[in-house]
């Protein structure tokens, strides 16, 4: 294994000392890496940083987000996309270049109250983020039940190449649409299958730090053990489980940013 | 002045659709029956400083009570009868959606239907709480703060104040020398009855008890009903910019009398009140 | 303020019982209020105190934001049953004070550049009050902040030293802040060994005056062991230790 150290952090707690570069939510203060958030210190070769379990939304370029929509100009769309600030999703986008206000009827085509699923197009310091929908799969969600999540358990749900994910529509024979902001849709053939689908989901929220949660998601969807998960090619040792178990942990967490449509 | 103006919560139209597809199983996007209410939870004592003080949780939203007493002047035309002044504040704590600051028109309307609603069913007997009639008399405070919302926080608000109101342990006052001297002694609430809110909205054609926060932001319209031990109406309110036809209003009355005897009843068991 | 009477007995006790270094019970509940972002309960001795964080959020009015990073809002605010004589809900110019030097004491912790044009709300609600409610508040607002997942450098931990019978003591009640001789209160980062609040009330020799604040800090040490457990226990549970790679 790589020389992955991993610790528990709250604000302040001192991660590391030493000549290593400080990554997402660790500042250096003298010699020491600091944590600056409630989550996982990870310290690697590339640096060390820290995977928060709590906090709002912070918009990324090219992230993949559900919106709902909550306001409308003459020229764009206000969009609330779960984060400290609304999103806007310009009518030419979705009108196209010769967009006309009188001749557009902007609320028949994306009404109060539509949720969509748009990529983050633009967003800096200075200016609120920028959507669009130009994409196939992205636009205004027809239907599905509606979902939040913190935004910090996204990777976990997702899961590495989407493993997590997979394994829940797979078993509960749903289709689970995931925002980077949290938010989720889930559609079903059946309710019980969509209901058993929200289920998986709370339950990743809830346990995204432990170590052993693959486990308890497929013993929730009544799933089997499949060998593909286990440690490759190593003789079986004495602490095979403690292997897995950080190996799982390892993989998940390690998908900083996940895409599923 | 009071003016028009958007709602805070705009609910999503995919929740719309799930709560129409409930509401066509007869079931709320909770589970719940129309008529029913969310888990009720009373917590007493819970401000040693006060005379009496609850915490209710109505589903999630949360409502802290206390009650503390003075002395002071009756109110004008009211010589002979102890002051109650019921208040309620919604904390900023409470939802992404209050602004700290003086009362808006929707808190102040709050506090006064949660006020009339003991007052007029004369839950306390305030004759009992006066100590030189015209001049001094008792003055009771209930203070409201709104912890957590998510809707129906008329109900939750006046089932606080009942709840303290019952549990209190008042002082005894009494004059030495034309002064108010605390005899260390306490007494408790001189109650007549015990009144009990019920609030529904229609939302549509149906109409929904106790509604959430996403309800709220889905009615069209709202009306509180509260009823005495006997099942009389004491208090009545209709809130909200839509409007109900005349037989919901004579169903909602009906259902907040026999409701309100279910609430009533377990009020009086979760306080332990004739205990 | 002059004392009129003996607050420590002939055993050291003080009015509630205490040695003149003992804390108050002190318990911190993380994540009870639904809606927040963030949020914490105390209950410091007798003081009982919510503590909610929303944010970082939009700035309303737009005009307020800052360009650079975000604007802090405290308000520290007292229920009317919360003390001895019933209280007007109307903020008073004590709750306004408080308020601000709640704000600067906290503001240092925060790294606000990371959010700019946003803002970040602090609300601190005093349910019962016994003295000391406003290190107990912001305490419990740091909790907050934390469970908000707002970046911080530092948690901030406060408690409150004061004199007594002529004896410096550590976390004065209610009692001891109305009759006794000083009251100091401290807000302090630990990790990064900084005072971010201190008030004086009273007279204090130079001596007094060191060893209350050295006191003072030394109470803060114990609060901050007191928030960290809390944290720790809401989010990682019964797993304190994370299993380390070899």
């Amino acid at each position: 294994m790589q020389e992955i150290r991993r610790k528990y952090v709250i604000p302040g707690d001192k991660i590391i000392e030493g000549n290593f570069r400080p990554l997402s939510n660790v500042i250096r203060s003298g010699n020491m890496l600091i944590a600056t958030r409630i989550g996982i210190a990870e310290v690697g070769r590339d640096g060390a940083k820290v995977i928060p379990l709590s906090g709002v939304y912070i918009p990324r370029v090219n992230d993949l987000v559900i919106g709902k929509i909550i306001d409308h100009s003459s020229l764009s769309w206000e969009v609330d996309i779960n984060s400290c600030f609304s999103a806007h999703l310009p009518a030419q986008d979705v009108f196209g270049r010769d967009f006309s206000p009188a001749r557009d009827d902007m609320s028949k085509h994306l009404a109060i109250g539509d949720m969509i699923t748009a990529r983050i197009l633009a967003f800096d310091r200075t200016r609120d983020p920028m959507l669009t929908l130009q994409e196939k799969d992205l636009g205004k969600i027809p239907r599905g039940e509606l979902l939040k999540i913190s935004a910090t358990r996204v990777p976990r749900l997702i899961g590495k190449r989407g493993s997590m994910i997979q394994t829940i529509e797979q078993a509960t024979q749903t289709r689970v649409l995931i925002g980077q902001n949290g938010i989720v849709v889930v559609t079903g053939r059946n309710s019980e299958g969509t209901k058993l689908a929200v289920r998986a989901i709370r339950m990743v929220e809830e346990e995204a730090h432990t170590a052993n949660l693959t486990q308890k998601i497929r013993a929730l969807l009544n799933v089997p053990e499949t060998t593909q998960e286990q440690a490759p090619n190593t003789a079986p040792p004495k602490s095979q489980e403690v292997e897995t178990a950080i190996e799982e942990v390892e993989e998940e967490l390690e998908v900083e940013k996940g895409e599923k449509l | 002045m009071s003016s028009s103006r958007r709602s805070a919560i705009i609910v999503e139209h995919l929740r719309k659709q799930q709560m129409w597809d409930a509401i066509s199983k007869s079931k709320r996007l909770d589970g719940r029956d129309f008529g029913e209410l969310r888990p009720l939870e009373i917590e007493l004592d819970i401000i040693k400083k006060a005379n009496g003080s609850a915490r209710v949780k109505l589903g999630d939203t949360e409502v802290i009570a206390g009650v503390k007493v003075e002395t002071g002047e009756p109110f004008e035309g009211l010589e002979n009868k102890g002051a109650l002044i019921v208040s309620a504040e919604v904390l900023p704590v409470a939802s992404p959606h209050v602004e700290p600051g003086p009362p808006d028109e929707e808190t102040v309307e709050l506090a006064r239907v949660v006020d009339r609603g003991i007052r007029e069913s004369e839950m306390i007997d305030l004759e009992k709480l006066v100590l030189v009639p015209g001049k001094v008399v008792y003055t009771v405070f209930v203070d409201c703060s709104v912890i957590n919302a998510d809707g129906n926080l008329f109900d939750a608000t006046s089932y606080a104040v009942v709840s303290a109101l019952l549990s209190s342990k008042l002082p005894v006052f009494e004059m030495q020398d034309g002064k108010v001297t605390d005899t260390g002694r306490t007494q408790e609430t001189p109650i007549t009855t015990i009144p009990v809110s019920l609030t529904a909205v229609r939302i549509g054609d149906v109409v929904l008890v106790d509604p959430t926060a996403e309800e709220e932001a889905c009615m069209d319209a709202r009306i509180t009903i509260t009823t005495n031990s006997k099942g009389e109406f004491c208090a009545l309110q209709k809130g909200h910019t839509g409007s109900f036809t005349i037989d919901q209003i004579k169903k909602a009355a009906e259902a907040s009398r026999v409701k309100g005897e279910e609430i009533r009843a377990k009020i009086v068991e979760l306080t332990g009140y004739g205990k | 303020m002059t004392q009129t009477r003996n607050l420590i007995d002939e055993n050291g006790k003080r009015t509630d019982g205490r040695t003149i270094d003992e804390l108050r019970p002190v318990k911190i509940k993380v994540g009870v209020v639904k809606n927040a972002d963030g949020s914490a309960f105390i209950e410091f001795g007798r003081n009982k105190i919510l503590a909610a964080v929303y944010g970082p959020r939009e700035v309303h009015p737009k005009h307020m934001a800052l360009p650079d990073r975000c604007v802090l809002r405290c308000r520290y605010h007292m229920s009317p049953f919360s003390t001895d004589t019933r209280k007007n809900p109307a903020p008073s110019r004590r709750e306004i004070e408080i308020s601000k030097v709640m704000r600067e004491a906290l503001e240092p912790a925060l790294i606000l550049e990371d959010y700019p044009r946003a803002a970040i709300d602090v609300f601190v609600e005093v349910l019962q009050s016994d003295g000391g409610s406003r290190c107990a508040g912001i305490t419990a607002a740091s909790v907050a902040l934390a469970d908000a997942g707002i970046n911080m450098r530092d948690i901030v931990a406060a408690c409150a030293a004061g004199k007594v019978d002529d004896k410096v003591v550590l976390d004065i009640n209610d009692t001891e802040d109305k009759e006794g001789g000083a009251d100091m209160p401290v807000a302090y980062m630990p990790h990064l060994d900084q005072v971010t609040l201190m008030q004086l009330d009273g007279v204090l020799t130079p001596e007094q005056f060191s060893e209350c604040l050295d006191k003072a800090i030394k109470g803060c040490r114990m609060v901050y062991e007191i928030q960290k457990q809390a944290l720790m226990q809401k989010y990682f549970g019964n797993e304190l230790e994370l299993k380390e790679e070899q």
